[in-house]
């Protein structure tokens, strides 16, 4: 039983880890909380089926085998969030940070009008994966295939965005970026490649987090995005705007409270699972308004 | 031809007027400081020059070629360093890593771990606290720190704002005389901000004075204490 919880947990808290990194790697070059990015999931999402309006989803680019649907899912998030950040936010990049949060926010609702006009309103059914629900035996855990794969999945992604920041040329760029990003354009450091970059590994992540909401509820839905970014968000500020790690570990965090609230809660109560959750959120940011891990001089400009 | 040449130059905050109708030249090698009063437009000037902030008016040359209105990136892969005021280094990268970053821009790789040998040797401390983060620097190590990172972009042009800002006067021995040590070495044009002009005399170079965002005073750093023209630039001439 237990066991089970700790893979519920770590399933449920890996995908908005890597959902609230998608947040935190574009805000920390940028001061941009980028409110589009919900909708680079769900795009994501409907990339992988056919447009249509019918209630069925005919899978598109969701019927290729897997080890050409994964690397065509990640170049898809990431080319849709660089095209974004050129073609909007890169005109704006002198424009108040009101502007640019309010640009996002335009750009997050353009993104889900064109997937209600191109696919409809109603939740598809789609069957992604379907042989990776079959439970395994662990110990006394009975663990859909699925889930396992989906915590290597997270542990091997955050180890390689840990390597690339350190070992990397790009990497060093980025961090330096981050922490002052006038100063490191005074190196040298080529504004545009960092924010392009930064935007490419944020669409990537949230096409991983599209796969995987798929393969695990089996429906794809234009509201999808809208309620991913908001665990993501917040994530990312109770970890502290602009730390990775914070962001990380808050939403491994609220992951796991989550999977323990949904076991622990008496059967009456559970409904209100959430009104849990998030007062405990709120408690936290009551002690620590800066976030859990919150960097130096990384303040929003919002 | 002059190494760094500013002409008719205007920077404006808004409504504010930093710097107004300044011109001057820097021939290749040369050490010049600014100097002024608070708000004269010293690190305005520094900034503008650098590409950090935008240009209301003028032109910006070096080498000839000119840099006003191109990015601070594009200015830096053009040889002109900047070493900012508050020095800015990047607090939770290592000492190493501050140092790379500029390094980035350069074509001669291999040079890059003789100019790393050359600031190592330069400031000792950097080499023993390599690893550690910048940010758990003293002042005077981080203000070494910055400028080691300027150098390692390999520049031909550096300015360089207040490094004695904050710092104890024998740690700002210390910091003059590398610099100029450095500058000797590499041929560097330096162009530092210097609120002490005593200081400045003792180092030696030419002085700008600078008042109200403009330049009142040109001459060399010796012959300021001399003359009036501090007191003047600061409580204003008689006029």
């Amino acid at each position: 039983m237990s066991l089970q919880l700790l893979f519920d947990a770590l399933a449920l808290g890996g995908i908005y880890a890597v959902a609230a990194l998608g947040i935190a790697l574009i805000f920390g070059v940028m001061r941009l909380v980028n409110f589009a990015h919900g909708q680079f999931i769900a795009c994501a999402v409907f990339a992988l089926i056919l447009p249509s309006t019918d209630a069925l989803a005919v899978l598109g680019l969701g019927a290729l085998p897997a080890p050409i649907l994964i690397p065509l899912m990640l170049a898809f998030g990431a080319g849709l969030a660089v095209a974004a950040e050129a073609l909007v936010f890169r005109p704006m990049r002198n424009a108040s940070p009101v502007a640019l949060m309010v640009g996002s926010f335009a750009l997050g609702v353009a993104l889900q009008n064109l997937l209600l006009v191109l696919y409809g309103g109603r939740p598809k059914a789609v069957s992604l994966w379907a042989e990776l629900g079959h439970p395994v035996q662990i110990g006394s855990a009975s663990v859909p295939l699925l889930q396992l794969i989906v915590i290597v999945a997270v542990g091997v992604i955050l180890v390689g965005l840990a390597l690339m920041l350190r070992k990397t040329r790009i990497g060093l760029e980025m961090r330096a970026a981050a922490e002052d990003f006038t100063m490191a354009r005074m190196l040298g450091v080529r504004s545009n490649r960092v924010i392009s970059v930064a935007f490419a590994l944020s669409g990537a992540l949230a096409a991983v987090v599209a796969l995987v909401l798929v393969a695990q509820t089996g429906v794809a839905d234009v509201r999808m995005g809208g309620q991913i970014m908001l665990v993501a968000f917040i994530a990312t500020v109770v970890g502290g705007m602009g730390s990775l790690s914070g962001a990380v570990a808050a939403g491994l965090a609220i992951g796991a409270a989550s999977a323990l609230l949904q076991a622990g809660l008496p059967a009456e109560v559970r409904p209100f699972r959430d009104a849990f959750l998030y007062g405990g959120v709120i408690l936290v940011l009551l002690f620590r308004p800066q976030g859990l891990f919150a960097p130096v001089g990384a303040k929003p400009r919002v | 031809m002059a190494k760094l040449g500013v002409h008719d130059l205007a920077v404006r905050y808004g409504k504010l007027t930093a710097i107004s109708d300044l011109s001057f030249t820097v021939a290749e090698g040369e050490r010049v400081f600014v100097s002024g009063p608070n708000g004269a437009g010293k690190s305005s000037l520094l900034s503008a020059i650098a590409g950090a902030i935008r240009a209301a008016h003028g032109r910006i040359e070096m080498d000839g070629e000119i840099l006003s209105g191109l990015g601070p990136e594009a200015i830096a892969r053009r040889g002109l360093s900047m070493v900012p005021e508050g020095r800015r280094v990047f607090p939770g990268l290592t000492v190493l890593e501050n140092l790379s970053v500029g390094t980035g821009l350069r074509r001669d790789r291999g040079a890059v771990t003789d100019d790393l040998e050359t600031v190592f040797t330069a400031f000792p401390i950097l080499r023993e606290r390599a690893r550690s983060q910048a940010g758990a620097l003293s002042g005077g190590q981080q203000q070494m720190l910055a400028i080691a990172r300027a150098l390692m972009t390999n520049p031909k042009v550096m300015l360089v704002d207040e490094p004695s800002l904050g710092l104890a006067p024998k740690v700002v021995d210390e910091v003059y005389d590398r610099l100029c040590q450095l500058q000797a070495l590499r041929g560097l044009t330096l162009v530092i901000v210097e609120q002490s002009s005593a200081r400045a005399a003792r180092v030696g170079g030419r002085m700008l004075l600078m008042r109200g965002g403009r330049i009142v005073a040109d001459g060399d750093a010796t012959d300021f204490a001399a003359k009036d023209l501090l007191t003047e630039a600061y409580f204003g001439g008689a006029a």
